[in-house]
């Protein structure tokens, strides 16, 4: 297979934004194609657009073809859309990965795109129900909310995490995310808000979860002999791991606090890359809510199972410790555009491991990872490193 | 033209609409049921129309006890779905075996707790828009 690489990448600004879906696509294919000025849209050869619900939201679906032709791209080689709920960015990556190591394409655009707050505010929430069983769960009025709840209590119940803990994860996202103009929420947050942030869904209060946002991402992704006529610093992509638990909720691991594909797909990825969790220095992980980024630091070995308490609260997920998790501020303080979230993270990895993130920058950051997660049993991990294998 | 919403959330029961209707007239009737694999033998929560151990689409239906008990709950305040309000229990009972995702009605979320004992109690939601009823098998305290 051929090398893969990075080359550029663009955010929108991610919030409850006056923006059409159109609007959103057009900003993050700007930013993305602003990065990287020797690249028009003439030259790409493949559009994958992550987008989960415009069919309910903007009213529209066709969307690869309409984000290629706002955007003024001519597909060639790849143009699809990849529907995956909350990991939709990242199973795109995938793809453009795939294509242009089998040698298909050589210059691959994926852009996450969805616009969440329309038409109404209540439906927004109605639609996310769309994401769990409609015949067996979101027919009770189930949404993720209480999913993820059910494995904080799990955790709570096994391994003593504290629920100041699990406050920390929305401490450590909202003060990263107030060094990135991008986030959804820029005001940080003390250990005191969270914990008397309203309760969602027990024991997960406001803060402790990410809100509905909108909002958009892309990267070019290209061959080793485009990338390397395009940048002096592409950013590789060295590993790749996709598996699933299951879909409903009664199909996973009995004990919620378990999440073996998580640690499947990591361990793929790590395989793949010739990396191990030690060597991570930034890593981007799906905090949809706080109990999702403990259970993500055990199953992708940062620490041992039931220590993400203590891994927390020590700062060894934070600057100055074992490895940076969240530096853009997570789907907690960035907001959880569905679709782009995925491609958002990547952003991020690519800035860190370019040295460009500015405030947030991680000393020298060489390997980075991408976890997106859709529910509590399917995962995809990315590794990305500064150098090529 | 004025604004049109279309957001059912409940499932088209009848048989017409879909091969596990026999789930939804016995659950009418006060009864929970579930498929069991014609060829493997292997019963599944919640029923299925093909087995994904054997790839049979042969199957029956048999009655589960509709008495179980609390594996895992929790309770949702705000931040539901258009139409349905908090505090929400949704609870995972184990029955027979079987883990069955459901909320809990007419129990007092201070008191709910693991391993406590609830039954079956159908509940009727929207009719379908044929104007046929329909039910979803939740559960109360025992």
């Amino acid at each position: 297979m051929r090398k893969v690489a990075l080359v550029g990448a663009g955010v929108s600004k991610f919030g409850v934004r006056k923006a059409s879906y159109r609007d959103l696509i057009w900003e993050a294919g700007k930013a993305c194609f602003d990065a990287v000025p020797a690249v028009k849209p003439k030259d790409v050869e493949g559009l994958v657009v992550g987008s989960v619900m415009p069919e309910r939201t903007a009213f529209q679906s066709h969307i690869s073809s309409m984000a290629a032709e706002a955007l003024g791209i001519r597909p060639s080689a790849l143009s699809a859309r990849t529907e995956h709920m909350c990991a939709s960015g990242t199973v795109g990556i995938r793809y453009a990965y795939a294509f242009i190591a089998a040698g298909l394409a050589d210059l691959v655009m994926v852009l996450g795109v969805e616009k969440l707050n329309q038409p109404s505010g209540d439906e927004a929430i109605l639609n996310m129900g769309t994401g769990v069983d409609r015949e067996w769960e979101a027919s009770f009025g189930l949404t993720a909310p209480p999913c993820f709840a059910l494995a904080a209590q799990r955790h709570i119940a096994e391994y003593g995490t504290t629920e100041e803990q699990l406050a920390m994860v929305g401490v450590k996202n909202h003060t990263h995310a107030s060094k990135n103009p991008n986030a959804h929420f820029q005001r940080g947050a003390t250990l005191e808000q969270v914990l008397g942030s309203r309760m969602i869904s027990s024991p997960l209060r406001l803060f402790m979860c990410s809100p509905i946002t909108d909002g958009a991402a892309a990267v070019l992704v290209a061959s080793e002999e485009r990338a390397r006529a395009l940048t002096d610093t592409p950013v590789w992509i060295r590993g790749t791991g996709q598996a699933l638990d299951g879909f409903q909720l009664t199909s996973l691991h009995e004990n919620y606090a378990h999440w073996p594909a998580l640690s499947r797909a990591a361990q793929a990825a790590y395989g793949m890359a010739g990396v191990r969790p030690q060597d991570v220095d930034v890593a981007e992980v799906h905090d949809c809510f706080a109990i999702a980024e403990l259970i993500a630091y055990e199953e992708l070995g940062f620490c041992e199972k039931g220590e993400a308490g203590a891994f927390v609260a020590a700062g060894r997920s934070d600057y100055g410790g074992d490895v940076v998790v969240n530096s853009r501020g997570g789907l907690m303080g960035c907001g959880h555009p569905l679709g782009a979230t995925g491609v958002a993270q990547a952003a991020e990895v690519f800035a860190q491991l370019r040295g460009e993130a500015g405030a947030r920058q991680v000393d020298d950051a060489a390997i980075g990872l991408t976890h997106n997660n859709s529910g509590m049993g399917e995962h995809v991990v990315m590794i990305y490193g500064r150098e090529s294998r | 033209m004025s604004y049109f919403r279309a957001t059912d959330p409940f499932p088209l029961e009848s048989a017409e609409h879909t091969k596990l209707h026999e789930f939804y007239a016995r659950l009418a009737a006060g009864r929970l049921a579930t498929t069991r694999c014609a060829a493997c033998k292997r019963l599944a929560w919640p029923p299925r129309a093909f087995c994904g151990e054997c790839a049979s689409d042969r199957f029956d239906w048999v009655d589960l006890s509709g008495e179980g008990t609390i594996h895992a709950f929790t309770i949702q305040e705000v931040g539901l779905p258009s139409g349905f309000a908090g505090p929400r229990v949704f609870a995972i009972v184990k029955i027979d075996g079987l883990r069955v995702f459901s909320i809990l009605v007419d129990a007092e979320p201070a008191k709910v707790a693991i391993g406590q004992a609830v039954r079956l109690s159908p509940l009727r939601v929207a009719d379908d828009p044929s104007g046929n009823a329909r039910w979803l098998p939740a559960f109360r305290p025992a």
